[in-house]
């Protein structure tokens, strides 16, 4: 099936079903997505509805039981893990919930990262213009510990885009936040988004947050809603 | 190769601190540390050797006869040759002129030219030929500090020695060639050689040695001297030593103890390589919301891999350096103890082959122990950062990790053979730790599979407490498996070094009371026999007599072929390679077990015939029907093996390899030794009556002698037993470091069942149930382990008879199961003082 080029992601028909020792539980059971490029999605949906799943998935985290699964142009199933990984550091870039910055690099060092996996040369140079885009250039040698949750966040977004993905996933990026810090945080990120041109999907529980983007999917058990819902649970 | 970027990141890695890698630095620096301290002594030991080699044999090369000098062709041949040195040497008995004491010495009289090489040094500095210089008519005579303490002699008092009175000139601090015989009986007493000849000791047939010493001039080939002098004399019968292999003896024990320690390290290792393994593992499983981080940033997973890998080896070279200083160190803070013990300097140089040796070890072991959760950890999948970070990494590694595993593991194995003296010894080993490491490893499984097998116990008061212990043994991340390597393999090394060291002790001390005889006495001369028998025996408590006729012979050829050139199983190349005892009886022996062959009519006049030990026939690999060629004070003798005996040597009786039938030597010098079993109150007045009335007879009491030995094996222990010490003690922080990683969960776990409304009794009942079945298990499993190691190591590789010792089996696992189920109580005690409401806020 041909796939324009316009379309960042194209999922068909995306299954997944995991062992467990009460025996396999499906928690993808025939998801149905097309984003095309640039646009912001708001995911939706009860907790254990699948919605961090089907992200891992458009991640490439996560291999599909069946289904297709189209991301950046290219078919993520076919691909090998370090294929995966590969492709996750030229085109994704993830926000979580909990953050997950390494505890025993600096700021400048999780934010260097991705462009040191990538063999940029200036890694460091690169790393402080997006911390700098995310307020933080005074603290750049840093641990994660010596940060607020607010400003691990930041970092943890700086590293999300320090490579210009032309994807953004971010997963309850507020939900460790207090109000006013996920508020800064979620302006941040729909900036950086903005001036990248990347596509966005947003899981939230929150449906003011979800209403600032162009699209919401509403999920449950493992399934798409057909129809957008006014508001989640 | 790891890139640039696996360098940077371990760098970075390794700023979280040593945090849970306290054990893992422990266990390589212990292992290493023993295994180097082992090499580097026994190097400083050898070095040592071989440096004071000359001193050891007392020249350059050092000729020694039994029972007669060097003829004058022979002497004239060494005089040529360079400075010669003649020590004649003998036991006998010192008396105190009062008659109140008496005891065995190690007899020598010495040249003007002693010693060629070294210092003869008195307790006050005093000259030696002086103080062996005749005063008034009495020689002097200088003696080892232990025998004025037995016989209660002060410098100037006198003491009679066969026919001879010798005067008490000194007493002697260092003799530099005493360490050249390894088995010393008695104290020394060096007099004059000039002097020897009036005690009347020297007769034919005694047992008398002859050292001739030749210090040959500067830049002769000594080797090529020695092929000279065995071309001029083939027949000479001397045997010869230089400083190559001047104490072979000695050297041989130091290989052997080096190889025996280092294998006793390398346990120590192999028990530290468990908790490498899961000191690894227990790091990366808290590691693995970083590598799901890094996976998904975009790094491969060989980039993991690598990262990880360079963390742990730079934490091994860590250890491993810490463990080299150690051992480097250990000649250093040994030598004062050993100083007193040996014949010659130990060298305190830095050997770098043993350290280098241990360095190695280090690193495959931490390789081979830690690649396994290191190709866990590289397969953890990114998306766990979705998921509970904290399930345990269960994902079998690829095959190429696997054989990546198996090659380590066997170049350990590798290592350990080929860099041993014994190989032999080496393979049991590995074969050994191997099959003790699988041993309970499948323990381990096997406590999992049957606790989850199990049906469950019926509900109750005990039956739930039962349920729940069960249930801990079995659940995900249960330390059962580390436990039970940890606890079972230092178990098995305590009881198998305690079973050896049993059955050492039992071959020389404790069997001995109801076999052996009392006294051993020599040099009886043929006309003394019948006096010395009945003067014996009139002596109340004097039980039993047994007296046989003692020559000393050399066997020559082996079938008519020379016997230098015969190929012999090494265990038994001390029979062909100098002078044998010899006697010869019309019946056997009274304990004789003949094996092959007949025994010859009691009334036999024939053709010469032997009775020959059949474990040497074995090793020489000879039969009934062959024939033996025997030089007997020069006259060479064919006799035809008749018949082969088993000999028991355990019973310290009279026993002789090579036992003639009646007709071949009852015509050469000869004299007698004879035992004596006694009741002990018979002992003093049997030796003082013996000695007075035949001042040439030694009298050698058997519990003397082996108290000597015994000294000789305490010490032997001492070194076997610290050693084993690091191996238990590598146990115990494996086993520390698997209770401390669970510790968490057992917080945990304590405070939700006394939410739940759980008592403290019912929690430490419930615990002291899972520690014991584990415990007991492993216990019972390591006690079979460690007898079969001690079985293996005392049967087949020492071929002493195996005796199994319960007492010492029991007494050791009990103790160390209440240890090990004590400090889990302790433990669960501990968890138990928290508080339930702070750490449920927390979870």
């Amino acid at each position: 099936m041909a796939i324009s080029d316009d379309m960042m992601i194209d999922l068909d028909d995306v299954h997944l079903t995991l062992p467990s020792e009460a025996g396999p539980v499906d928690i993808l059971r025939g998801v149905g997505l097309s984003v095309p490029r640039g646009e912001t999605v708001g995911l939706v949906g009860p907790s254990g509805s699948g919605k961090s799943t089907l992200m891992a998935v458009m991640a490439g985290l996560e291999r599909p039981s069946a289904g297709r699964v189209q991301v950046a142009g290219q078919i993520l199933q076919d691909m090998d893990e370090d294929a995966l990984a590969r492709f996750r550091r030229d085109h994704v870039g993830i926000v979580f919930q909990s953050f997950h910055l390494i505890p025993t690099m600096t700021a400048l060092e999780n934010v260097a990262m991705p462009l040191e996996f990538s063999g940029v040369r200036d890694a460091f140079a690169g790393a402080e213009a997006a911390l700098g885009e995310v307020g933080l250039e005074l603290r750049l040698r840093h641990y994660p510990s010596q940060l607020s949750g607010g400003e691990q966040q930041r970092v943890a977004l700086a590293r999300a885009v320090v490579r210009r993905p032309s994807l953004l996933l971010a997963d309850e990026p507020t939900g460790n936040l207090d109000g006013a810090t996920g508020g800064s945080i979620i302006d941040l990120m729909f900036r950086l988004h903005q001036a990248a041109n990347s596509t966005l999907i947003l899981i939230t529980h929150d449906p003011a947050l979800a209403a600032r983007c162009d699209r919401i999917v509403q999920m449950r058990d493992g399934r798409l809603d057909a129809a957008p819902p006014l508001a989640a649970d | 190769m790891p890139g640039r970027l696996a360098f940077t990141i371990a760098r970075r890695e390794l700023r979280g601190g040593l945090r849970g890698f306290r054990i893992f630095l422990l266990c390589v620096a212990l292992g290493v540390g023993a295994i180097s301290g082992v090499g580097s002594l026994a190097d400083a030991l050898v070095d040592g050797l071989r440096r004071d080699g000359r001193l050891l044999i007392g020249g350059d090369v050092e000729l020694r006869l039994t029972h007669q000098p060097a003829d004058a062709a022979q002497l004239a041949y060494l005089q040529a040759a360079g400075q010669v040195s003649l020590a004649i040497e003998m036991r006998s008995m010192a008396r105190r002129l009062d008659g109140h004491h008496r005891g065995l010495i190690e007899l020598k009289g010495v040249d003007q030219q002693y010693p060629l090489y070294g210092r003869m040094q008195l307790d006050q500095g005093q000259d030696l030929a002086a103080a062996l210089a005749p005063r008034d008519g009495v020689p002097g005579a200088v003696a080892e500090a232990v025998l004025l303490q037995r016989l209660k002699l002060q410098i100037g008092d006198r003491v009679k020695v066969g026919a001879a009175t010798y005067r008490i000139a000194a007493a002697i601090r260092r003799e530099p060639d005493r360490g050249a015989d390894a088995f010393v009986l008695g104290p020394r007493l060096m007099v004059a050689k000039v002097s020897l000849k009036a005690t009347a000791l020297i007769r034919e047939g005694s047992q008398v040695k002859y050292r001739y010493r030749v210090a040959l001039p500067p830049g002769r080939d000594v080797a090529a001297w020695i092929e000279e002098l065995k071309l001029e004399f083939p027949d000479a019968g001397w045997r010869v030593r230089d400083v190559r292999n001047g104490v072979p003896g000695l050297k041989r024990f130091i290989d052997r103890m080096r190889l025996f320690l280092t294998l006793v390290g390398l346990t120590a290792l192999l028990v530290g390589g468990l908790g490498i393994g899961n000191a690894v593992r227990s790091f990366l499983e808290g590691k693995t919301g970083t590598i799901a981080t890094l996976k998904c940033l975009g790094a491969p997973s060989r980039l993991i891999f690598q990262v990880y890998l360079l963390l742990v080896l730079s934490l091994t070279a860590l250890g491993v350096l810490v463990g080299m200083l150690a051992g480097a160190g250990m000649p250093l803070l040994l030598s004062g103890l050993l100083a007193g013990l040996l014949p010659f300097q130990v060298s305190f140089d830095l050997h770098p082959l043993p350290l280098f040796l241990a360095a190695s070890y280090g690193f495959l072991t931490a390789l081979a122990f830690a690649i396994w959760p290191l190709a866990r950890a590289q397969s953890v999948p990114a998306g766990a950062l979705f998921r509970d970070l904290a399930a345990p990494m269960t994902a079998r590694p690829s095959w190429r990790y696997i054989a990546l595993a198996v090659l380590a593991f066997a170049a350990l194995a590798g290592l350990a053979i080929l860099t041993a003296e014994e190989q032999r010894f080496a393979i049991w080993f590995v074969c050994g730790a191997a099959v003790a490491m699988a041993a309970f490893l499948a323990a381990g499984l096997g406590i999992i599979e049957l606790a989850r097998q199990l049906p469950r116990p019926r509900s109750g008061r005990w039956g739930a407490v039962l349920a729940l212990a069960l249930t801990n043994l079995h659940r995900p991340g249960a330390p059962t498996i580390p436990v039970v390597q940890s606890f079972g393999l230092g178990l098995s090394v305590l009881v198998a070094v305690i079973g050896v060291e049993g059955n050492m002790n039992l071959q020389v001390t404790e069997r001995l009371p109801e076999k052996a005889p009392a006294f051993f006495f020599i040099d009886i001369l043929p006309d003394q026999a019948t006096p010395f028998e009945a003067l014996a025996l009139s002596i109340a408590g004097v039980e039993e007599i047994e007296r046989v006729p003692a020559l000393r012979g050399r066997i020559v050829k082996i079938n008519g072929q020379d016997a230098a050139k015969v190929s012999v199983a090494p265990e038994v190349a001390w029979a062909v390679r100098g002078d044998r005892g010899l006697t010869y009886a019309a019946l056997p022996p009274p304990d004789a077990q003949i094996v092959a062959g007949k025994w010859w009519p009691a009334n036999y006049a024939g053709p010469p015939l032997i009775s020959l030990d059949a474990a040497i026939a074995q090793g020489i690999n000879i039969g009934v029907g062959d024939r033996l060629t025997l030089n007997v004070l020069g006259r060479e003798i064919e006799a035809t093996i008749a018949n082969l005996r088993r000999i028991d040597w355990s019973t310290l009786g009279i026993n002789f390899v090579i036992l003639f039938a009646p007709g071949a030597l009852e015509g050469a010098p000869q004299t007698f030794i004879a035992t004596a079993k006694t009741t002990p109150a018979a002992e003093l007045p049997l030796q003082m009556a013996v000695t007075d009335t035949f001042p040439n007879i030694t009298a050698i009491r058997i519990r003397e002698a082996l108290e000597a030995v015994n000294g000789t094996l305490r010490n032997i222990g001492i070194a076997v037993r610290s050693i084993a010490a690091v191996a238990l003690v590598a146990g115990g922080l494996v086993l520390a470091g698997a209770v401390a990683a669970n510790h968490r969960r057992r917080v945990y776990d304590t405070v939700v069942l006394k939410v739940l409304g759980a008592t403290r009794r019912r929690i430490l009942a419930t615990y002291f149930l899972e520690y014991s079945i584990l415990g007991l298990i492993t216990a019972v499993l390591a006690a079979g382990v460690g007898t079969a190691a001690a079985y293996a190591v005392v049967a087949q590789i020492m071929g002493m008879p195996w005796y199994w010792l319960p007492n010492g089996v029991l007494i050791t696992t009990a103790i160390c199961l209440i240890v090990t189920v004590g400090a889990g109580m302790l433990g669960t005690w501990l968890a138990m003082s928290q508080k339930p409401a702070p750490l449920l806020r927390n979870e």
